[in-house]
């Protein structure tokens, strides 16, 4: 089946167009006109629930595209992609569970469906993979683990106990994206350009977009390397946060105490 | 009883058949506004990419390649084909849990009872999972059009239509099967 390719300009870029949603959602093109709050504040709770239950199902949407137009990706990628699709389908549901427990609902905020437009732009699996898994996957998977300590001593421990599942998930997603994107790098030296181009563009769209907003997450070592991270790819990950911030620490480094 | 032969091009082209089902559901996944339904579907393509899985691991079994799949009859590929170009979401639910997924465990059940199951014990093993699965993933859309009334289909006569012509095709390539590569 094919998919529509249309595009849209969001500050001279070209990207994707949106995913289709329900009318009950309003669509900004831009992360920050999406409202946000801190998480101490129970808006705040509300709004990222709300924001993670769009995240996820973008991702969903992201795997599921995957699928669809690289039919001769090798069988046991695909696999990978269709069981993604199932995990963020659940997340997606534990996201909307926990935004109507605190008297949520869908559509209550703005959403972007940056991400996708972003990603669905990338004509290459591996230049996908780089972006989608290893750089806003791994960047979530980091900022997911800071959050549990705080929901913790919040006194939410069900929400943190649910996170903490989520992340055994999101590991395997990052995982199988490193594992693959080393085997097809060595069987296909070509992937790396496709991979470099992407990357590159995608600082592109941040610039322009804004589109990064984790500068301010510390990375998490320990679940980068069981996302089959080596230790030089977290130290050069940890190198470009500190360029990205403009520290020479960073929180919870000796000297940043 | 069936031979060998037999069973592999009916394992294969199920496998086929299973796999188009799979890109189907996840080039539904963005395309269809309704959040729960987007849902539903994203869970079934691994539900069916396992199926697809299993199949191609019993080819390999059957004398053929690891993972091989064999074009279904091309009336049967256009038949997917219209399928997969459905747009409205009534319609996609209608079309893939009213017709196409039912009529699948049809002709599976319909295997079952031909091949020798003792012989063939390992492809029965794997149909009967199917089973299983296609019974869950039917009530699933069901009990989801009980919740969102909006979400049955309008024209029953539609679906009715579709059954018919499904049930009118032959699955199997007539000729010596061409093998493809799909996803393998």
């Amino acid at each position: 089946m094919r998919i529509s390719r249309d595009t849209k300009v969001v500050r001279g870029v070209e990207v994707r167009d949106d995913p289709a949603r329900e009318a009950c959602f309003t669509i900004v093109h831009l992360h920050h006109d999406v409202p946000d709050a801190p998480s101490t504040t129970p808006e705040g709770r509300l709004m990222r629930a709300h924001r993670e239950y769009n995240q996820e199902v973008q991702t969903l949407e992201i795997a599921a595209l995957c699928l669809v137009d690289f039919p001769t990706a090798p069988w046991e990628l695909r696999m990978e992609l269709a069981r993604q699709c199932w995990d963020e389908a659940r997340h997606a549901e534990l996201a909307l569970r926990y935004l109507t427990e605190m008297g949520g609902w869908k559509g209550m905020y703005p959403i972007a469906n940056l991400d996708w437009s972003v990603v669905a732009m990338l004509d290459s699996l591996p230049a996908r993979l780089a972006v989608q898994h290893r750089t806003f996957e791994a960047g979530s998977l980091d900022m997911e683990t800071a959050m549990i300590p705080m929901m913790r001593d919040m006194g939410q421990e069900h929400a943190a106990d649910v996170k903490e599942g989520i992340d055994t998930d999101e590991i395997q997603h990052v995982r199988f994206a490193n594992e693959w994107l080393r085997r097809i790098t060595d069987a296909q030296p070509r992937a790396v350009l496709e991979i470099a181009a992407a990357m590159a563009w995608l600082r592109k769209v941040v610039e322009a977009t804004g589109l990064d907003s984790l500068k301010d997450i510390p990375t998490s070592d320990e679940n980068r390397q069981l996302a089959g991270f080596t230790q030089a790819e977290v130290s050069e990950v940890v190198r470009l946060h500190r360029a990205a911030i403009g520290a020479s620490t960073l929180p919870g480094e000796p000297g940043n105490e | 009883m069936l031979t060998v032969k037999e069973r592999g091009r009916f394992v294969a082209t199920l496998r086929y058949v299973h796999v188009s089902v799979m890109e189907t559901l996840a080039a539904w996944v963005p395309t269809t506004p309704e959040m729960e339904v987007k849902l539903l579907f994203g869970e079934h393509v691994w539900d069916v990419a396992q199926h697809a899985d299993s199949l191609g691991k019993r080819t390999f079994e059957l004398r053929m390649p690891l993972q091989h799949s064999v074009r279904a009859a091309e009336e049967y590929v256009g038949f997917l084909a219209e399928i997969a170009a459905v747009g409205p979401t009534p319609q996609r639910l209608a079309a893939m849990y009213d017709v196409l997924l039912p009529a699948l465990a049809d002709r599976q059940r319909r295997y079952i009872e031909h091949t020798d199951k003792l012989v063939d014990a390992p492809t029965v093993r794997i149909l009967e999972r199917y089973l299983a699965d296609t019974t869950r993933m039917t009530e699933a859309a069901h009990a989801l059009r009980r919740e969102i009334p909006a979400l049955q289909p309008a024209d029953r006569q539609w679906a009715a239509a579709l059954q018919t012509r499904e049930a009118s095709l032959d699955l199997l390539a007539a000729a010596q099967p061409e093998a493809v590569a799909m996803g393998a």
